[in-house]
């Protein structure tokens, strides 16, 4: 039995950790190295226990059409065990070495990086500087344009005016096709089988390296089925389910950590000057969904990434459509609870007036109908933190030029975690990776 | 309009009209009963209307009052709503208890009138609506329908209000359930039958009396909004006629197809009937006809007891006595004739004798002068005497040709046509045309009288043109079973009444150096050959004769 005294400690140096790690703008950076037993941004629960298998129950869907850049907790959990970038970055903000062991400064103003010695695909190819070039061609053009092979394991890359932890963006994660055409193939410590014949909707992930690391297996559960999760052999519960955390807080052997604030819901309303929200009493929102929730808001210098595109080349647009031309109706994603309870909560308050009403769509169809721009209002949910905002501009519509972002709320999850359970870090962008052994 | 005519219209009148009066008002009848039939099942459909709705607010103020005694109980709802405890809790209350009450609306507010949790709409807490409890005590028996806002759409609820006291504060609970397409649509057993709610608001109004019956219930409404005050809506029920519109349809067309049919037999019936009576008294008009046409030798011969049978034997007492008189009038006129005749003869002789005994007069004087004045007095008057005896040579014949002695033989109409014509043309005077029926039944009569009828008549036709440019016609055909038709037309200047009138007189003639004996002859001829003569005939435009003979040749 882990003392009490030992979890109070541990959470509270968690959350002194996330304080401390409040994002930047711009991260300068850091010297590659961590600092030797700092623990600032490790997830424990009393002293780990070697263990075959793992199980992680997540309440979201992971979908490999994905991987390797999450849209969800769910596969940022899973993903973050399956690939990885150059580089990660810790809670902090701190670089460190991903793929590339370690990296300096070369003429020309540019980055010279060279790759871990060790560093193989799941199908036992090592990790070359043209794998590299290969897997930023399919991702990022412009940063593959100005990319230099200049050894096996070595190449440059330019010193742009992003900041270098952009490298870190999982969407720069070095992967290649997959010949069935399913999950590609990554680098990470893990790599996706399969699957369990006995449990079709069962995940498994297995150690590149058989030494020491679990197997891993992803079950996804509904959100009512958190607790018997719980019940079960789950080793991680990442959910954020009200019931299922106050469920977990009464079981003596898992520990409640909550995660980072990495997301936030906004309003996007087409068209430039119009205070959809102004006058509405925002605060109320908070009570309004059921999860872990609190008022959008920035510590950080600036403003929420998403509200100053400018650098980005995105200016001022024009609204062509026009309200008459839009439906007045709040859209959200059908299967999010949280932009549904937010988007009945601003009818509630009369966003759009008398009249206008809540719209769940699919997920497909809301990808559709976001694009198009032809409702009043949609409720969406934005990263909170992004590595590249330029990059990550390209996830909103095309429309954002011409429209106004109302920040509603930021939201997180919480890892219920099995205590005894291996050692897992934490990166600034909220994803948790287990620890080597 | 012919009696034949007069006999189908009346025939098809008496038996259409009342068929389809009969039709009409079996209608009238069938719609009459159905509307009713309708007009009760859609009452019995309100009162179950009512009654269910009064069930319905029955249930929904039970539902309510477990609530009320639920919450008193609830110690996290006191705690919430008093201590200021758990928020997402007391949020949250409303949802659970009305899923667990079976309700499909409920709003728990506060003193103020301030949400403070809402079941079918969890978002709109804290906002303010104390109209709609108030309103809601104020309806009668307690119960409203209400519009229930939901982020979604807004639903029509039938509602009703109840009150709850947690440590001396006042809670409202408004409580309902839906009244949406299926609530209605159970309270309907069929089809034909719709229920319908039609709020204030609702300006149109979708109900046509002349295709649905309808009744309506009285439901008061509970306007939401700045003037919040309740307004009357209405439960409409409403039966379509489209059934018996179509039960119409089929009858009328049942009627249809009866009243063609009817009228059909009838149309037969009648045709029937009608050549049954008609044809008798087609058959005395003809015979009329004849008679008409001085054919005083038919028949009005009937052995029937009825009206017809009585009219032939009246019209052939009426036909011998026009015989009798006619053969009086044929003596009188043949006498009047021979008086004229003899005076004519008388006139004419002495008009040939008196040049001649002028002759002789003056031989009688030359001879008592000498032998050579007697020569010289021949020599200078023999021409008078050859002119006085070829007067007379003609005054003969022509005397003689008033009656001829005609022979009884068979007879080639068609032969002595082409003959007379072929003769009659080689003159020359005009364009002749023939136009002979084919194989026509020869007659009984004397050829020559028959060349004399014809070369009368078509020398009448030929000086009728009187040298203006037109044509004779000489046609021959058939006339009924035996008979022969023999007609000669002109388009010469044709006759006045006047003139038609005297053209059968004797020695009546329109032209210079006629005898006017002509057509009385042929009149004469055709009759002693026992056929008929008519004319038709129009001043300008020509004459045509016709000239119908037995038949009996054979």
């Amino acid at each position: 039995m882990i003392p009490r005294h030992r979890c109070v400690i541990f959470a509270a140096l968690l959350a002194a950790a996330c304080r401390a790690g409040a994002p930047r703008a711009e991260l300068p950076l850091p010297p590659p190295a961590p600092a030797p037993g700092d623990t600032t941004c490790t997830i424990a629960a009393g002293r780990a226990v070697a263990r075959d298998t793992i199980t992680f129950a997540v309440t979201d869907p992971v979908d490999p059409g994905h991987a390797p850049l999450p849209r969800n907790d769910a596969e940022r959990l899973v993903f973050g065990q399956l690939y990885e970038s150059l580089i990660r970055v810790d809670c902090q903000g701190r670089a460190l070495p991903g793929l590339a062991a370690t990296w300096e400064q070369a003429a020309g103003d540019r980055w010279a990086f060279t790759l871990r010695d060790n560093a193989r695909f799941w199908d036992g190819a090592p990790v070359t500087a043209r794998d590299v070039l290969a897997s930023f061609r399919s991702h990022d053009a412009t940063l593959a344009a100005d990319f230099t092979v200049t050894g096996d394991r070595t190449f440059t890359v330019p010193a742009s005016a992003a900041p270098f932890q952009r490298l870190a963006d999982q969407a720069l994660a070095v992967t290649k096709p997959a010949p069935g055409g399913s999950w590609p193939i990554g680098t990470g410590r893990y790599w996706m089988t399969s699957g369990d014949p006995a449990s079709p909707d069962m995940l498994v992930a297995q150690p590149m390296a058989r030494a020491g690391y679990p197997v891993v297996k992803v079950a996804t559960v509904p959100a009512s089925a958190a607790r018997d999760a719980l019940d079960g052999e789950a080793g991680v519960l990442v959910t954020d389910d009200p019931a299922a955390l106050e469920y977990a807080r009464t079981l003596a052997g898992y520990a409640d950590l909550p995660l980072e604030w990495n997301r936030t819901y906004v309003l996007l309303a087409p068209g430039r000057d119009k205070p959809v929200v102004g006058d509405l009493r925002l605060e109320s929102l908070r009570e309004a969904v059921r999860g872990d929730a609190r008022p959008a808001e920035w510590s950080g210098p600036g403003r929420s990434w998403f509200t100053d595109l400018e650098p980005c080349g995105v200016s001022a647009g024009r609204d062509t459509l026009g309200a008459a031309g839009r439906r007045r109706r709040i859209v959200y994603k059908q299967s999010d609870r949280s932009a549904a309870d937010l988007a009945a909560r601003l009818v509630g308050l009369g966003a759009l007036g008398r009249g206008a009403v809540a719209a769940g769509v699919p997920a497909t169809a809301f990808e559709s109908a976001l694009r198009a721009g032809s409702d009043a209002a949609y409720v969406v949910e934005l990263r909170r933190r992004v590595y590249d905002v330029c990059r990550a501009a390209l996830e909103l519509p095309p429309w954002i030029s011409a429209a106004t972002v109302a920040p509603l709320l930021d939201v997180r999850s919480h890892a219920v975690v099995r205590r005894g359970l291996t050692r897992m870090t934490l990166d600034w962008d909220g994803t948790l990776r287990l620890s080597p052994p | 309009m012919t009696f034949r005519a007069r006999l189908l219209l009346g025939f098809g009148a008496v038996v259409l009209v009342p068929l389809t009066v009969f039709g009409w008002r079996i209608r009238a009848v069938m719609t009459n009963r159905v509307t009713a039939e309708y007009q009760q099942r859609v009452a019995a459909l309100v009162s179950v209307i009512r009654a269910d709705l009064d069930r319905q607010s029955a249930g929904i103020a039970l539902r309510l009052g477990a609530l009320r005694d639920a919450i008193v109980q609830d110690n996290e709802f006191r705690r919430a709503t008093v201590q200021g405890g758990d928020r997402s809790h007391l949020l949250d209350y409303a949802g659970d208890a009305m899923r667990l009450a079976g309700l499909a609306l409920l709003q728990i507010q506060d003193e103020t009138g301030r949400i403070v949790s809402s079941g079918h709409f969890r978002n709109e807490y804290d906002q303010s609506d104390p109209a709609l409890p108030r309103l809601l005590a104020a309806a009668p028996a307690g119960t409203a329908l209400v519009e229930a806002r939901t982020a979604e759409a807004p639903f029509l609820a039938l509602a009703r209000v109840d009150s709850v006291r947690v440590r001396g504060r006042l809670f409202t609970l408004v409580g309902g359930m839906a009244v949406d397409s299926t609530f209605l649509a159970r309270l309907t057993p069929d089809s034909e039958l719709t229920v319908e709610v039609a709020l204030p608001s609702d300006t149109s109004s979708a109900v046509d009396p002349a295709t649905q019956v309808v009744s309506a219930l009285d439901v008061p409404f509970v306007m939401a909004g700045d003037s919040a005050r309740l307004l009357p809506a209405r439960i409409v029920v409403s039966h379509s006629l489209a059934s018996l519109a179509a039960l119409r349809r089929g009858v009328a067309l049942s009627f249809l197809v009866a009243v063609l049919v009817t009228g059909l037999i009838a149309l037969l019936l009648a045709s029937w009937l009608s050549t049954r009576i008609s044809r008798p008294l087609t058959e005395l008009a003809a015979k009329t006809a004849d008679v008409d046409m001085d054919r005083l030798d038919v028949v009005f011969d009937s052995d029937r007891p009825d009206e017809i049978g009585a009219l032939s034997r009246l019209l052939e007492a009426m036909t011998e006595r026009l015989r009798a008189g006619a053969a009086r009038l044929r003596e009188a006129e043949r006498r009047l004739a021979m008086g004229d005749l003899a005076r004519q003869v008388n006139h004419d002789i002495k008009n040939g004798l008196i040049p001649m005994r002028n002759v002789f007069r003056h031989f009688a004087q030359a001879a008592g002068e000498g032998a050579h004045q007697l020569a010289a007095a021949f020599q200078d008057r023999q021409a008078t005497v050859e002119s006085s005896i070829a007067y007379l040579e003609t005054l003969a014949s022509n005397y003689a040709r008033l009656y001829p002695q005609p022979a009884r033989e068979s007879c080639d109409v068609n032969a002595v046509v082409r003959e007379t014509v072929k003769r009659v043309g080689e003159t020359g005077q005009a364009d002749l045309r023939l136009e002979l029926g084919e194989a026509l039944r020869p007659v009984r009569t004397d050829p020559l009288v028959l060349r004399r009828i014809l070369e009368n008549l078509i020398g009448n036709a030929v000086d009728s043109l009187a040298a203006r440019a037109g044509n004779v016609t000489v046609s021959t055909g058939a006339n009924g079973a035996a008979g022969v038709r023999i007609t000669v037309a002109d388009t010469g200047k044709g006759m006045t009444q006047a003139e038609l009138n005297r053209a059968f007189d004797d020695f009546y003639t329109t032209k210079p150096g006629g005898t006017g004996l002509g057509l009385s002859i042929v009149r004469r001829l055709v009759l002693d050959a026992n056929g008929t003569l008519r004319v038709e005939t129009e001043p300008g435009a020509g004459s045509r004769f016709i000239v119908d003979l037995p038949g009996g040749g054979a």
